[in-house]
């Protein structure tokens, strides 16, 4: 008995010294839930649950990821807006829940939250068949500028529909707009020359381009992807258009100063981390790192844009 | 191809779930009432939590074994605990009287072995090749396949035309439930986050299949009290193995034919296979009064359905039947959506089905053996206990879903609703079409006249959408004119 008793005792002091011994912030709670309104396997959650076990040692608590599937993140949202603020629940933020909260009435909005870090943004980039006549956005414009255009967005009302309607726009060209339900869909359209050009995250379509089926024309985005340096963004090929499909945290509203200084510390140093590096850049997510105030900043320009384009479309009123 | 064989078999839980959705079955099927369609509702929605492929599996190994169990009450209580047993009870029954109970439960588990082994080779055959098409359908082509679905409504609904159009009509009307596919309005959602993204076909399933039956038999008498007694399933020789063959061969064959028609299924294939067997036989006086080839024809074909029923809801995502349309609802809570592109895009969940329904033909055989005593104990249980049972069974795994309370008031809806219809004798399976094909319908045809311009003809341009949409209209024209001779034959 007293035999395993010793052994025991020092593994229990040895984590006391390793969770006091990370814990530098002090952070308030012991076990922070990560609410997610994806399902297990799902996008979201996936990415929560490959972020949690490097998160945890930075902040030295105990992460759960909690999905709350149902009602496209308005359950997850009511969850964490009526949750205590004491840095103990967050939500898993992308732009679904500005969706979910400006086409339905849900029980707590977007602007019931407080959003809390950026981590990181999944870049949406423009597509054709690799074996389409279409080499370059150049050449797809052009055709479309004789009417003859066919475009893909996943989702009617989605961020990928807004990035082709403001590309429609500002490039003064015409032509249809088909949207479909969900990447995988338009993405056979694409590949059997029903669209000339489909928009998308990198990720979705990473099996494609790995098998050369597919051509990159563009990053609708600030810089380069380093995974393919070749590829243009689209601002550089004379289009004023770049969006940030953001991945981040937001927490109940009157959450602490402490709270929020703890993750400001703690998320870039986790973006820095090697090993997570390296499986962040494999999945194709972009490090973006932003600070609370210029989040919520940030948050409320994505909500209002969100909403003209949703109103100028006729979608909500 | 072997060394991927052996791998599916041994790393993923196929086996297991093979087995388990077997032993469901088989406890399911024995149930006098509850239906195959039934017993696959009511384990749907503990499938969710699972992967894919064992998950469909699962599903698809429910059905074989319920297939199965429907013939032990019909041989030792002539009652039929599926409705495609039916054909089973005059013989079987018989036979039981004659003292070789084990003996005609034998021929069963044999029969339906080797009738589940034909549909599965048929099925294998018949899909594979649809990989190569898949990358060729366009959004006129797959909404000309959704009314190639719908058209199959007019042919189940022989008895009256205008229910089974009622029904359509209702499904489709809940399948524009949701946000507009083309434009991304909101459509009867009342501003509830839940109806966002519309009624998930799974709800409307269990509501109508399990949940109305489940009311319907809390207002009926329990079944006939089975006495106690001992019943070893005992295998035929090969001696009888040889008288088997012609039957059983029929049955494989009439079962291919009806589980690919739609509306078909396993009770008319059975029924069929029962007379074909008599006409071809050499002992047609033994028909009745005990003829082991009475049993082992339509235990067969109905085994034979169980697999090719899943032909027209793989290859095109069309359920000819109501088991298939469940299992379609498998699919869909996974994400996947049955139909050409299944082939490319998910071609390892595919295989894994493929390997899952052998093993569970051979599970079959096993379970069906051990199974009798604890199946005998059930049936002999008072039926409020096990209806209470099922209810709490359904309740907490549509629950389970998204651990959503109001999943579970809307499956309730549907039962209340399903309730009505069976009272008003309207039949579920053209509703279910409409809910699970309305929105393919709607939203691939609004796609492609976005593509198209607004030009109309681009859906008799496309080759594959003709092409189907003129099979459709033959479908109609025959449906319609059988109507019409029946209608002529009832007034004559």
């Amino acid at each position: 008995m007293s035999r395993l008793r010793i052994p025991l005792l020092a593994l229990g002091l040895c984590v006391a010294l390793a969770a006091a011994s990370s814990a530098q912030g002090k952070y308030p709670k012991n076990v922070v839930m990560l609410v997610t309104h994806s399902s297990p396997g799902g996008g979201s959650d996936v990415f929560l649950r490959e972020l949690s076990p490097y998160l945890a040692r930075l902040m030295g608590v105990n992460l759960v990821i909690d999905n709350m599937q149902g009602g496209s993140g308005a359950r997850a949202m009511a969850a964490v807006a009526k949750a205590k603020p004491d840095g103990g629940s967050f939500y898993a933020t992308t732009p679904t829940f500005i969706y979910t909260s400006l086409l339905s009435r849900p029980a707590a909005s977007y602007k019931d939250l407080e959003p809390l870090v950026n981590m990181f943004f999944d870049p949406e980039v423009l597509y054709t068949a690799a074996d389409s006549r279409f080499k370059t956005l150049k050449d797809v414009l052009d055709a479309a500028r004789q009417g003859k255009g066919k475009w893909g967005a996943a989702n009617p009302a989605s961020l990928e529909r807004q990035v082709m309607e403001r590309l429609k726009q500002k490039a003064g060209v015409t032509p249809v707009i088909a949207t479909f339900e969900g990447g995988g869909d338009m993405l056979i359209n694409v590949l059997n020359h029903t669209l000339d050009m489909g928009v998308g995250e990198l990720q979705e379509i990473s099996a494609q381009l790995d098998a050369r089926k597919l051509r990159l024309l563009g990053v609708v985005g600030e810089a380069r992807l380093p995974q393919f340096p070749d590829v243009r963004t689209v601002k550089e090929q004379g289009i004023d258009l770049s969006v940030r499909k953001f991945r981040g945290l937001a927490g109940p509203k009157g959450t602490s100063r402490e709270v929020i200084a703890a993750w400001e510390a703690a998320v870039p140093k986790l973006l820095a981390d090697p090993k997570y590096k390296a499986l962040y850049t494999k999945n194709g997510l972009q490090p973006g790192f932003i600070p609370h105030a210029e989040y919520v900043k940030f948050m409320s320009e994505f909500g209002s844009q969100t909403e003209a384009f949703l109103k100028e479309s006729g979608v909500i009123r | 191809m072997f060394s991927t064989l052996f791998e599916l078999l041994f790393t993923t839980p196929i086996v297991p779930a093979a087995f388990g959705g077997v032993a469901w079955g088989i406890l399911g099927g024995a149930l006098p009432g509850i239906s195959p369609s039934i017993t696959m509702a009511l384990l749907l929605p503990f499938t969710y939590g699972m992967d894919p492929t064992p998950a469909l599996v699962m599903l698809a190994s429910t059905y074989v074994g319920a297939e199965y169990g429907g013939s032990i009450p019909a041989i030792l209580i002539r009652t039929p605990g599926t409705n495609a047993a039916a054909a089973t009870v005059v013989d079987g029954y018989a036979m039981k009287l004659q003292g070789k109970a084990g003996e005609a439960l034998g021929i069963s588990l044999y029969s339906g072995f080797i009738g589940g082994l034909f549909g599965l080779i048929v099925l294998v055959l018949l899909t594979e090749r649809l990989s190569s098409v898949a990358l060729a359908f366009t959004p006129a082509a797959y909404a000309a396949l959704g009314v190639l679905g719908l058209s199959i409504i007019a042919s189940l609904s022989r008895e009256s035309l205008v229910k089974g159009l009622m029904a359509g009509v209702l499904g489709l009307m809940i399948s524009t439930i949701g946000t507009d596919p083309v434009t991304g309005l909101n459509r009867f959602t009342f501003d509830s986050p839940e109806l966002l993204s519309g009624i998930p076909p799974i709800l409307v399933m269990v509501g109508l299949y399990a949940i109305s039956e489940l009311f319907v038999q809390s207002g009926e008498p329990g079944w006939e009290h089975v006495p106690r007694e001992k019943a070893r399933i005992k295998f035929p020789n090969p001696a009888m193995w040889k008288r088997l063959a012609i039957p059983q061969l029929i049955g494989s064959v009439i079962g291919t034919i009806e589980g690919v028609m739609p509306g078909g299924g396993g009770t008319v294939s059975s029924f069929l296979a029962y007379n074909e067997a008599r006409r071809w036989s050499k002992h047609k006086e033994e028909f009745g009064h005990g003829s082991p080839e009475g049993v082992a024809a339509p235990e067969a074909a109905n085994n034979t359905v169980a697999c090719t029923a899943l032909i027209p809801m793989l290859s095109l995502g069309i359920p000819s039947s109501n088991s298939s349309a469940v299992l379609l609802g498998g699919f869909l809570i996974h994400g996947l959506v049955p139909g050409p592109l299944l082939f490319v895009q998910h071609s390892e969940v595919i295989n894994g089905l493929y390997t899952g329904l052998f093993t569970a033909n051979v599970a079959m055989v096993i379970v069906g053996y051990l199974m009798m005593t604890p199946c005998l104990w059930l049936v002999s249980r008072p039926k409020p206990f096990l209806m209470a049972f099922i209810y709490a069974l359904v309740a907490s795994g549509v629950y389970a879903i998204e651990n959503s309370l109001f999943h579970v008031g809307v499956a309730l809806g549907f039962g209340v609703l399903g309730y009505a219809m069976r009272y008003f004798k309207m039949p579920f399976l053209p509703m279910v079409l409409g809910v699970v094909l309305g929105f393919m319908v709607e939203s691939n045809y609004r796609r492609a006249l976005v593509l198209s311009g607004g030009d109309r003809m681009t859906f008799l341009q496309d080759r594959i959408s003709a092409g189907l949409l003129i099979v459709a209209v033959i479908f109609l024209t025959g449906s319609l004119v059988r109507h019409a001779m029946d209608h002529r034959h009832a007034r004559s």
